[in-house]
């Protein structure tokens, strides 16, 4: 009998219902809706305990950093809602507590410093958030497929070099503490269009290698079980290579170099298969290094407090090894559950709210904080990945990929560099630390995943 | 306003918990991405699926099959074919029909993609010459909106959207909406496919 009226009601149906999903609700974006007042409850309530830590009281400032990051993050999922209804509904949340736990360790970092106003990081770091995340709603209006990258390939590389050559012009470029990665914006303050470069670079790589991944993957002599490419294909390696050694020479930017240079090599594999191809990188990365820091005084600094670190001489040298130890420190003293929110010290290491944001909330967090913050990298990157593998068109696979992974290897080349893991060099902790073009950046990163998400579901599955 | 230190303490244990929730809860709403989603299909086939009736079907030894119909939990494997008046009665019914656990793949058998292949999950499969099809086909014979395979109550149907030249499913044209055999020969045009385990 159930079967029966089953059949009658498929019978009732119109043949030729139109295809087109119009009036399905919306379960992912209810899903994300969820997540999302999650995410504003735990950024409103960081804010709420620094308070409670730190000053032992609530003032006004609560309002202004405890719901400017929700209204904004809200506005996007709006947004969301009208043009990208299939995206991934897990993206906006995790980004949203990142951001907001960073503001709120950035503001108890303030409170440390006296800092009110428009003097305060986290003020500014809100209204950075505000910009960036504008930034994230412009890119999902504008590029509606992501298809449309695929045509600006060679501009957007162009683009990637110039930006990061930008600091270097003079008058424009601005050095702070050794590296010349940053460019003044007129008293606003300072920009690392490198930061930029990435997603450019990412577009750039990931349209080259679908053009020519068949002449980089087919050719080449076997050598020691792997294939390794001809002379004349080595050209593009060699090109990047190039370029993060002069990264490294020039603007004094041990980070930036490894970040473009792994992003490379793994695009490079992932279009390929070919592991010779990583093997060269890395041996090429690694020579490169290694020589830089026999020639170039401040990497080999940066080696010697790598391997030295406690050392007494080192640590009381200048620019020795008094940052990573006093973060150390941070860390130990945070311990399995953190001294809280507002009771730690973290502003005893130099740049806390930046470079160091992990370390400080390691300490106030601890160990339980530090490993959920990594979690909800862990997750991020992993929709990332989730979305290169569904995806059916070779530039989307390649470039949802390769977003994901540059934040993957940001997170490893900072908190390695922190927990001394591999040597410190300066980058920013994507959504958590002080800085405007971090911020765009990485909202735009996650705009572009939530556009390729939304592409992938819609497209179809097999063309004949 | 005075903060006591025990309350600092609840408070800082309640945030962590708060942090970790959030993640578990994520982590909850991907696993039928991480674990496959048989386990949660499988809840809806026992409530919404009467239980297979025919002795063919591979039911457990154990279950006599008077009260597989009772019984609260369906078995595991497929369900095999039922008697169905509505659905037209197909060569290699008996076979089994293709449901959402024992499907995987959509693989084409012939025409110029033969040897493809796709993963089936649970959305549906519209098929024709319009660009936001899920399975394009771009040859003279096929319609723009041509037919489509969706999950009715677990099992795969063959829908043809009123399409020009026909849908043949093993050889007969396809009018109302049909359960589709495993392994059965769809075909649309000079495309024929299959869905296999």
């Amino acid at each position: 009998m159930r079967s029966l009226s089953r059949a009658s009601a498929l019978e009732a149906r119109p043949a030729n219902e139109p295809v087109r999903r119009l009036h399905l609700p919306q379960k992912l974006r209810n899903l994300e809706l969820f997540l999302l007042l999650i995410a504003c409850f735990i950024n409103a309530s960081s804010v709420v305990l620094v308070q409670l830590g730190a000053l032992g009281e609530l003032d006004p400032t609560l309002v202004l950093l405890g719901t400017g990051l929700s209204v904004l993050v809200i506005s996007l999922h709006v947004v969301l809602r009208f043009v990208a209804r299939d995206a991934d509904p897990f993206i906006l949340p995790i980004a949203t507590v990142l951001n907001g736990v960073g503001i709120a360790m950035i503001y108890r970092i303030d409170i440390a410093d006296a800092q009110s106003g428009w003097a305060s990081a986290a003020v500014r770091q809100t209204v950075w958030s505000a910009l960036a995340i504008f930034s994230a709603i412009v890119v999902l209006l504008v590029i509606r497929n992501h298809r449309v990258l695929f045509r600006y390939t060679y501009i957007a590389g162009l683009v990637g070099v110039v930006l990061l050559f930008l600091p270097l012009v003079p008058g424009l470029g601005q050095e702070i503490s050794g590296a010349r990665v940053w460019i003044r914006v007129g008293s606003f303050g300072t920009f690392q269009p490198g930061e930029i470069a990435k997603i450019a670079l990412a577009v750039f790589f990931a349209g080259y290698l679908v053009r020519n991944r068949d002449s980089l993957s087919m050719v080449g002599r076997k050598f020691l079980g792997a294939r390794f490419p001809r002379f004349r294909d080595l050209g593009p390696i060699l090109v990047v290579w190039a370029l993060s050694m002069s990264v490294i020479i020039f603007q004094r930017d041990l980070g930036t170099a490894l970040l473009y240079f792994g992003l490379f090599l793994v695009m490079l594999y992932l279009a390929t298969g070919r592991l010779s191809w990583v093997i060269m990188g890395m041996g090429l990365f690694l020579g490169g290094a290694v020589v830089a820091s026999q020639t170039l005084n401040y990497v080999n600094g940066r080696f010697t407090n790598w391997l030295d670190a406690l050392n007494p001489a080192v640590y009381d040298a200048d620019g020795g090894s008094f940052q990573l130890v006093q973060g150390l420190f941070g860390l130990a003293k945070g311990g399995l559950l953190g001294t809280g929110w507002g009771q730690g010290r973290p502003e005893l290491t130099p740049v806390p709210q930046s470079d160091y944001i992990i370390a400080s909330l390691g300490e106030e967090l601890g160990l339980a904080g530090i490993f959920a913050i990594l979690a909800l990298y862990l997750l991020f990157v992993a929709r990332g990945f989730r979305i290169g593998f569904a995806g059916q068109d070779d530039f989307g696979k390649l470039l949802a990929v390769g977003l994901a992974f540059v934040v993957a290897l940001q997170c490893f080349i900072v908190i390695g560099g922190v927990t001394r893991v591999i040597p410190l060099t300066g980058l920013t902790t994507p959504f958590l630390a002080a800085g405007g073009s971090s911020l765009v950046a990485n909202w735009i990163i996650a705009a572009l995943l939530l556009r390729l998400s939304d592409t992938v579901r819609n497209q179809p599955r097999l063309v004949v | 306003m005075n903060v006591s230190e025990l309350t600092l303490l609840v408070l800082r244990i309640g945030f962590l918990l708060m942090l970790w929730m959030f993640i578990f809860g994520i982590v909850y709403a991907l696993r039928s991405d991480l674990f496959g989603q048989r386990v949660r299909k499988m809840k809806v086939d026992a409530a919404s699926v009467p239980a297979a009736a025919f002795p063919a079907s591979p039911v457990p030894a154990a279950v006599p099959v008077a009260a597989a119909a009772a019984a609260p939990v369906a078995p595991l494997t497929a369900p095999a074919a039922r008697a169905s008046p509505a659905a037209q009665d197909i060569p290699g019914a008996q076979a089994g029909m293709a449901t959402s656990q024992n499907t995987t793949r959509l693989v084409i058998t012939s025409g110029p993609k033969a040897g493809t292949e796709f993963p089936l999950g649970t959305e549906t499969i519209t098929i024709g010459r319009s660009g936001d099809s899920s399975l394009v086909i771009r040859d003279d014979y096929t319609s723009t909106h041509h037919a489509r395979l969706m999950l009715w109550h677990d099992e795969w149907m063959l829908q043809d959207l009123d399409s020009t030249n026909g849908t043949f499913l093993a050889g007969s044209r396809v009018t109302v909406p049909t359960k589709i055999p495993l392994n059965a020969t769809v075909k649309i045009g000079a495309t024929s496919f299959e869905l296999r385990r």
